[in-house]
């Protein structure tokens, strides 16, 4: 079992589903379709879907979507769902607004 | 009927903070102090917490422990507030938010 | 930046746990959990839990919750709340978020025990304010006291879609239905007896084709599906409702884990992504552990095991025990958690289409598909006997790890014996003294007593009832079936309520002899123009 995406698989053209008006992702507001549509612009992996359509990127931070997206991606591109890796899981895990980045103290001292 | 549970048959009697009251948008309400928000908004009946920024699609309570974000609303003044986790407290201002900002709530409803 | 022995991040059950069983060996040990209160998820937990006494079996799940808060003040265990751990780093340092602030802290030991998120199932409006998690309405409900709606479709039928569905029926809300794409129910039948007895429908083999509203939901629209996941035109029902509530499973959330570089896998059966865990449930990092739903999703009870085991198991990392007393000590927990593990709900029974129970009964295919058994089906059990005078009726089917109800019973008329999956067995000797304990002990609530000599031509039924309001004695009403369907008049004749009993009440209705085994609820009600 590889993570490593083969780009010259040939996925089949994009083909309208009639669900694609469903919402997958809440916070930006993107479509079942549109993620389907963006595996077939070529975005194979989830890092790449999310930089592509802000999904996960919104408020929550994907905490309601990643799963589902990953699905819809695996499906579209054929594979099982443990062949596709997730997204990269980095520092803050839950969203943290800029300001208090710039605000690191001592713990226990004045907060 | 009424949204508050006055006796649970495990719980008992649900003791709650004082009633306060507090604006949403131009109707003063009533919540208990230190409940949620969106507990005292649900308790009055109220279901729509914003509109999205792309569709203005109305969003309410989804999750209830601050994960979603659906329920954010202009608290205050501030923006993308999780009312499900933010304690209610006397004369908060509580507003529906349109869109990601403070600044579309004013513009959609034409307040100063 | 401050150092800990050993950080634990999430305040549930296994965070807890293991909290409070490493400061026992003297450890230093802080405890961040993003929320503003302790316990996870277990102060949402209005049920009792099933297992044993090591258990905690019998127990509400938020009494659980406060006496593991007690333990924790007690062996001083620092729990920090309104702490968002967001990151994991090398040599074992984590960044927290701590009101406006970010704090760096060194642990010599980290426990990952963040629990597991609720997934979803997308349909058309399911974004409509409305639609809610299970987990949301056990936090309305349960915690703020606020009923979630007054007409509510739950969407998935395992444990949490079960339970949740009961305490909302508890909490005054209507269950129009109960909802699942699976031709199965998924969770305990017992579980699903209990609402199926109230008159809450199954529909499974269905799904949800659209949510209705413009503002918020007013409506849903199910459909039942064939093998291949699509509706069958011609099969849709329309519920008027004004929320829709999802229960369709957990995935461990287990982000920090993977940050940090921990081996992970892959395991459906699990939940989904999970660390690759020993014993002790050690991570493939020295010193990093994971317990509870992070690394697989299972129950409280369990997570409150694994929790200890890797407690000691830091204590041991560090050196504040040696690995003898780590063997012993870990020796017994892991036994009582493989008991746990037993039975037709076993990790590596789920998914396998189980047809006979341990000792040979046949599973009820009725009970998983409708929630409720066909009549002819109950005698089979060995806790279905027929008696002279009040007697137990245990209607519990499935190998479940499960056995209050056998140390409940004062005249030991209950037995299941060591290997605690067996189903009970009701002794047709030992004599019954009608106290009710059983009734009340059944975590299933899956046991009445039955008294068909009670009086010429009638019978009493005592079931157990956790409702308000409570009906007083000389009440008169409708007697329901498994099913929920009415079947006769009923009068209560008695009503216990009792401190032992922890709000299970017993209701004793008197019903004609005939009905003695098919009725198992009690419905208030005027029968006046019904009745003949």
């Amino acid at each position: 079992m590889r993570n490593v995406n083969d780009r010259s698989r040939d996925i089949g053209a994009f083909v309208p589903a009639e669900d694609d008006e469903l919402l997958i992702c809440r916070c930006e507001e993107i479509t079942k379709g549109e993620i389907r549509r963006a595996v077939h612009d070529g975005m194979f992996t989830l890092t790449e879907i999310r930089r592509y359509l802000r999904t996960g990127m919104g408020l929550c931070q994907g905490q309601t979507c990643s799963k589902l997206v990953k699905e819809i991606a695996a499906r579209e591109l054929g594979i099982v769902l443990a062949e596709l890796e997730h997204a990269a899981s980095r520092v803050p895990m839950r969203p943290i607004e800029m300001k208090v980045f710039g605000n690191e103290k001592e713990p226990g001292k004045n907060a | 009927m009424n949204s508050r549970i006055e006796e649970h048959p495990i719980l008992g009697k649900i003791e709650k903070g004082r009633r306060v009251t507090f604006w949403y948008d131009d109707k003063k309400l009533e919540g208990c102090e230190g409940e949620p928000i969106a507990a005292a908004l649900k308790a009055a009946g109220v279901m729509v917490h914003r509109h999205t920024q792309k569709y203005g699609a109305p969003r309410g309570i989804f999750c209830a422990i601050g994960r979603c974000t659906d329920c954010v609303m202009v608290v205050d003044g501030k923006p993308n507030i999780r009312t499900c986790i933010t304690p209610l407290a006397e004369g908060m201002t509580v507003q529906t938010q349109y869109g990601v900002s403070a600044k579309c709530a004013n513009k959609a409803e034409g307040m100063a | 930046m401050k150092r800990y022995d050993l950080i634990v991040v999430g305040a549930g059950p296994a965070g807890l746990s293991a909290a409070v069983e490493a400061a026992k060996y003297g450890l230093k040990v802080v405890v961040f959990d993003e929320n503003a209160n302790p316990g996870g998820q277990l102060f949402k937990q209005v049920h009792k839990f099933f297992g044993s006494k090591e258990h905690k079996a019998k127990i509400r799940g938020f009494r659980i919750g406060s006496q593991l808060l007690e333990e924790a003040n007690q062996f001083g265990v620092e729990v920090i709340l309104n702490a968002t751990v967001a990151g994991l780093f090398q040599d074992k340092e984590v960044t927290v978020r701590i009101n406006d602030s970010i704090q760096h802290y060194k642990g010599d030991a980290i426990l990952i025990a963040t629990g597991a998120a609720e997934n979803m199932v997308p349909f058309k409006g399911w974004t409509l304010p409305g639609v809610i998690g299970a987990g949301a309405a056990q936090t309305m409900m349960n915690l703020h006291g606020i009923v979630p709606g007054q007409k509510i479709l739950m969407l998935g039928s395992g444990n949490v879609g079960l339970v949740v569905s009961y305490q909302l029926l508890q909490a005054g809300c209507e269950v129009v239905a109960l909802v699942d794409a699976a031709s199965k129910i998924g969770g305990y039948g017992v579980h699903a007896a209990k609402l199926a007895r109230t008159g809450v429908p199954f529909y499974l083999s269905h799904t949800i084709i659209k949510a209705e509203g413009t503002d918020c939901v007013t409506g849903v629209t199910i459909g039942e599906v064939n093998k291949a996941w699509q509706v069958i035109p011609g099969t849709e029902k329309h519920f008027d409702v004004d929320s829709i509530c999802m229960a369709v499973g957990l995935s461990p959330m287990a982000q920090l884990l993977k940050m940090a570089g921990c081996v992970m896998e892959d395991n459906p059966k699990k939940g989904g992504q999970v660390p690759v865990c020993n014993a002790y449930g050690e991570t493939s990092i020295r010193g990093v552990f994971a317990a509870g739903d992070v690394s697989g999703v299972e129950e409280a009870s369990s997570a409150m095991i694994e929790g200890r085991i890797a407690g000691i198991a830091a204590a041991e990392y560090l050196g504040y025990i040696d690995k003898v007393t780590l063997s012993d000590k870990v020796g017994e927990l892991e036994s009582a958690l493989n008991s746990l593990r037993q039975g037709m709900f076993a990790l590596e029974n789920r998914g396998k289409c189980i047809e006979k129970t341990e000792e040979g009964y046949d599973v009820s295919l009725h009970l998983l598909q409708k929630g409720y058994f066909q009549e002819q089906e109950v005698a089979n059990y060995p806790g279905v006997t027929v008696q002279r005078g009040v007697h137990a009726v245990i209607e519990c089917s499935q190998n479940i790890p499960c056995n209050p109800c056998q140390d409940a019973c004062p005249k030991h008329c209950i037995k299941i014996g060591e290997r605690i999956t067996s189903l009970p067995v009701v002794d047709e000797n030992a004599g019954c003294s009608g106290c009710g304990m059983c009734v009340a002990a059944c975590s299933g609530q899956a046991i009445f007593l039955v008294n068909e000599d009670y009086e010429n031509g009638y019978a009493s039924v005592t079931l157990p009832y956790e409702f308000l309001p409570l009906p007083e004695k000389g009440e008169r009403g409708w007697a329901l079936d498994r099913s929920g369907s009415k079947v006769c008049t009923a009068e209560v004749v008695k009503v216990q309520t009792s401190p032992a009993f922890d709000c299970t009440n017993l209701l004793t209705i008197k019903v004609p002899v005939a009905m003695a085994m098919k009725a198992r609820f009690f419905r208030e009600g005027s029968c006046h123009a019904e009745c003949e």
